[in-house]
């Protein structure tokens, strides 16, 4: 997958290079406004956007909405354990799924989101700062890169985790950790087929700053690989926080959390199946939806030619 | 613009869904019926597999160190004790014929059963007894039952079927010490890897953390058991043993989920076993650390708890109401006026104690047994409404004993079986104890306790032991909310199986009475 990214990530920057030289002052606005138009004419890109937009508005809305729809708050007691009573029935302590479904999705998406972000902006970082820097620098910094890489993800957090404890920082930043070495590969890559460019050079004679270089010509001009990059590591995010409430290790009861809804009532799969029906439909297709997204953005940066 | 391919997929998506709902369903529906001859006379012959969650590679077939289910349940079949608790958990005499104190309690005589013989065919005497309380009581490697025979100075031979128990102190108590699980009687040349007994039941194969199978002993003194062969199978999660049970691939099942009794009981190929027990699963206060050593901040934390929704919400109904003192089933124990959910006094106590805007607690959970996780959740929704915050850090059972922590924590958890109020009070409530979990350790109340101990006379006895229960039931560290049934599941061609008090499951896993009913 990264082998793939890492030959879009030349494209898009040429390209948005030359339209930068062409009309410097419209550059950003009109290149964000035609990359959404050129998301949405692809087919998987509409089906992402539907999909990840109706898993966030429950996320985001269902923790609002959960007392008022149902009657009850996400800890409170509607019956007796995996009853009938109510929407979706009730859960292994007897709380309504229906509320405990609504509330569980916003910390997830939130701890996501968070640790995509750090991951993406330490991965950045690094991935700049080798390419930029060339030579021994760049060898050494990739090839620890390397190393980390060889650490699998889930393994590496559960590690931490258990010596840690169980916070939600603790969580963020661990697998912010994990995706930084994934995101520098594609960082890297990205910014070799920058800095050769002659805007780069014209920068450099003119003596600015080597962080202002980074920081104005550089970062802008490899933002399209680097968000596809971010829905692939949001994917992960979600299914690795996921997989850690599953586990005991990611959110702790009675937090209202979709993960945790799965362990806590698979034993009933056969007598109240939504309990963990619910949950796992909502993070399939969440995983589905910004993985489908990321493939859209790949495609719609890489060829500008797709129909607004 | 072309349809999205989504709508059919998320068409056939659902349908997938819908269609695995219904194999669902069709799993526990009634499908045809077998009918089954369980009138009697019983049937001699068969194999009885029972599935047990749980078990480890470290496992064993000890007499004297059992700690897991499936280890009770091997050696509640391969080896008996002098006496025994019934199913109402009333004292039974099983290897001895009579057990008798002396007029100050100090000196126990127990005179042996004749006619007991070992699965080995060897008679059981004198010598055999000694031996079993000798390695029982081995200081570098005592047995779990150590702890109860503290006070046991010796064990005498005083004739061809006689040993006299000599105490240190006296224990009016003590046939319901020799009564208790772990202290069975094992042969004086015992090898736990050649394991003989007396039981009804002895070994064929052992293989840790998956199966035993014993066979039945042709020398059991109390009527040859029915079965030829009881399985003890292992299973990982109750997921596993209760999709065992509905595929037939196990006879019974050693307690199962509360939560999935009704619709196991649904099912017309299957029985449940619900046993009333003394289990209780305690919240437990550090009496000694703050705040929970101002005892108003006790008090407040057991008046929060509604206790009939603990029951419904955690045991989903399966439980008796507790009362904050334990030992339910002592028929010496008292009656006190039943706590009930005061929120008001609960906050005022609070208040008093200088904490008028409620307080912060951590509690430590783990899953150490059914329902331990979720009343920790049940409790800390019920103590919000009194302003307290209790937040839960869930660990794994293997930390939560680690070295260390076990003991340790302020506010946390335990699990107990049924036990009489004596017994379970040298086990966590004086300074001795080996799981003293509250810090309890009060001068008066060791007073009385030993006053109970040297009372011979029941009515005295009784006296003392109201006195101490009293001061647990006011100020005491232990929220003792209920005592859990023991549900458990077996196939309707199993007959022969018997509710128990004790808090084990399957009749306290008696197969000597069991048999197989034929089809009809």
């Amino acid at each position: 997958m990264n082998t793939r990214t890492d030959m879009n990530a030349q494209d898009p920057a040429r390209d948005r290079a030359q339209n930068a030289a062409a009309d410097p002052a419209k550059e950003s606005a009109s290149a964000h406004v035609s990359a959404v138009r050129r998301v949405w004419a692809l087919r998987e890109g509409r089906t992402g956007i539907i999909l990840t937009g109706l898993v966030l508005l429950i996320s985001v809305f269902g923790p609002l909405l959960a007392q008022p729809l149902t009657g009850f708050g996400p800890t409170e007691f509607a019956d007796k354990p995996f009853q009938d009573s109510g929407i979706f029935g009730t859960d292994d302590l007897g709380r309504s799924v229906a509320a405990r479904f609504l509330a569980g999705g916003l910390r997830l998406l939130c701890y996501s989101v968070l640790a995509t972000a750090l991951g993406l902006a330490l991965g950045a970082l690094l991935g700049i700062f080798a390419a930029y820097a060339g030579g021994v620098v760049d060898q050494i910094i990739m090839r620890i890169n390397d190393v980390l890489l060889a650490i699998p993800q889930l393994v590496f957090a559960l590690l931490a985790i258990t010596v840690l404890g169980t916070h939600g920082w603790v969580l963020v930043t661990v697998i912010g950790i994990t995706h930084a070495p994934r995101v520098a590969r594609v960082a890297r890559a990205a910014t070799l087929g920058v800095i050769g460019e002659d805007y780069i050079r014209a920068a450099e004679m003119y003596a600015v700053p080597r962080w202002r270089i980074v920081v104005q010509e550089i970062a802008p001009n490899i933002t399209g690989p680097l968000s596809v990059e971010a829905g692939l590591r949001l994917t992960y995010s979600i299914g690795t926080i996921a997989s850690l409430s599953f586990l005991g290790l990611g959110m702790q009861p009675p937090v209202a959390d979709w993960g945790l809804m799965i362990n806590e009532n698979r034993i009933a799969l056969s007598v109240q199946p939504w309990g963990v029906l619910l949950p796992v439909a909502a993070i399939a297709v969440l995983t589905i939806g910004t993985n489908l997204l990321a493939d859209a953005i790949a495609r719609a940066t890489a060829n500008t030619n797709v129909e607004a | 613009m072309p349809p999205a391919p989504i709508n059919r997929r998320s068409m056939l998506g659902g349908v997938t869904v819908l269609a695995a709902l219904g194999l669902l369903s069709a799993c526990s529906g009634p499908g045809a019926q077998l009918e089954f001859d369980t009138s009697g006379p019983p049937q001699k012959g068969g194999t009885l597999r029972v599935g047990i969650t749980g078990g480890s590679s470290a496992d064993t077939l000890d007499a004297h160190t059992a700690t897991n289910q499936g280890d009770y349940a091997r050696t509640q079949n391969l080896y008996e004790c002098l006496a025994t608790r019934d199913r109402e958990y009333k004292l039974r005499m099983r290897l001895a014929d009579s057990i008798e104190p002396n007029d100050t309690a100090t000196v126990w005589t127990v005179k042996l059963r004749s006619g007991v013989k070992f699965s080995n065919g060897r008679p059981l005497e004198p010598e055999d007894v000694i031996a079993s309380f000798k390695r029982i009581t081995d200081p570098d490697n005592p047995g779990t039952g150590a702890a109860g025979l503290a006070t046991l100075d010796k064990v005498v031979k005083t004739g061809p079927t006689t040993v006299e128990f000599r105490l240190k102190a006296p224990n009016s108590i003590f046939d319901d010490t020799l009564s208790q699980v772990d202290n069975n009687i094992v042969p004086r040349d015992y090898d736990p890897d050649e394991p003989v007994g007396t039981g009804p039941f002895m070994l064929d194969s052992f293989e840790p953390g998956q199966q035993t199978t014993l066979v039945r002993n042709p020398h059991y003194w109390d009527g040859e058991p029915y079965l030829d062969q009881v399985q003890l199978l292992n299973f990982n999660d109750d997921d596993a043993v209760i999709n065992a049970l509905l595929s037939s691939q196990v006879d019974c099942v050693a307690a199962i989920p509360m939560a999935l009794v009704k619709v196991i009981e649904a099912d017309p190929r299957m029985k449940i076993l619900d046993s009333v027990t003394g289990r209780w699963l305690p919240l437990t206060m550090r009496v000694d650390q703050k705040p929970f050593d101002d005892k108003r901040v006790r008090q407040a934390f057991r008046l929060v708890v509604d206790r009939q929704q603990m029951i419904d919400q955690v045991l989903s109904g399966y439980g008796t109401i507790g009362n904050d003192i334990f030992a339910p089933m002592d028929p010496e124990g008292p009656k006190f006026p039943q706590r009930t959910r005061d929120v008001e006094k609960a906050k005022q106590l609070l208040a008093d104690a200088g904490y008028p805007d409620g307080l912060s607690v951590e509690l430590v959970t783990a899953p150490i047994n059914p329902g331990v996780v979720e009343s920790a959740q049940v409790y800390a929704q019920q103590a919000k409404d009194a302003g307290i915050t209790v937040t839960i850090k869930r660990v794994d059972s293997t930390t939560f004993y680690g070295e260390g922590n076990y003991l340790s924590y302020p506010f946390s958890q335990s699990f107990w079986n049924t036990k009489n109020f004596l017994p379970q009070a040298d086990q966590c409530t004086v300074k001795a104890s080996p799981f003293n979990e509250t810090h309890w350790n009060d001068a008066d109340y060791n007073e009385l306790l030993a006053k109970s101990k040297a009372a011979l006379d029941p009515a005295q006895r009784k006296k003392h032991m109201e006195a101490a229960q009293r001061m647990l039931y006011d100020d005491g560290g232990y929220i003792i909310w209920g005592f859990a049934n023991n549900v458990d599941a077996y196939q309707s061609y199993v007959v022969g199986l018997e509710t128990s008090a004790s808090g084990y499951p399957l009749g306290r896993y008696a197969f000597a009475k069991v048999w197989i009913g034929d089809v009809k």
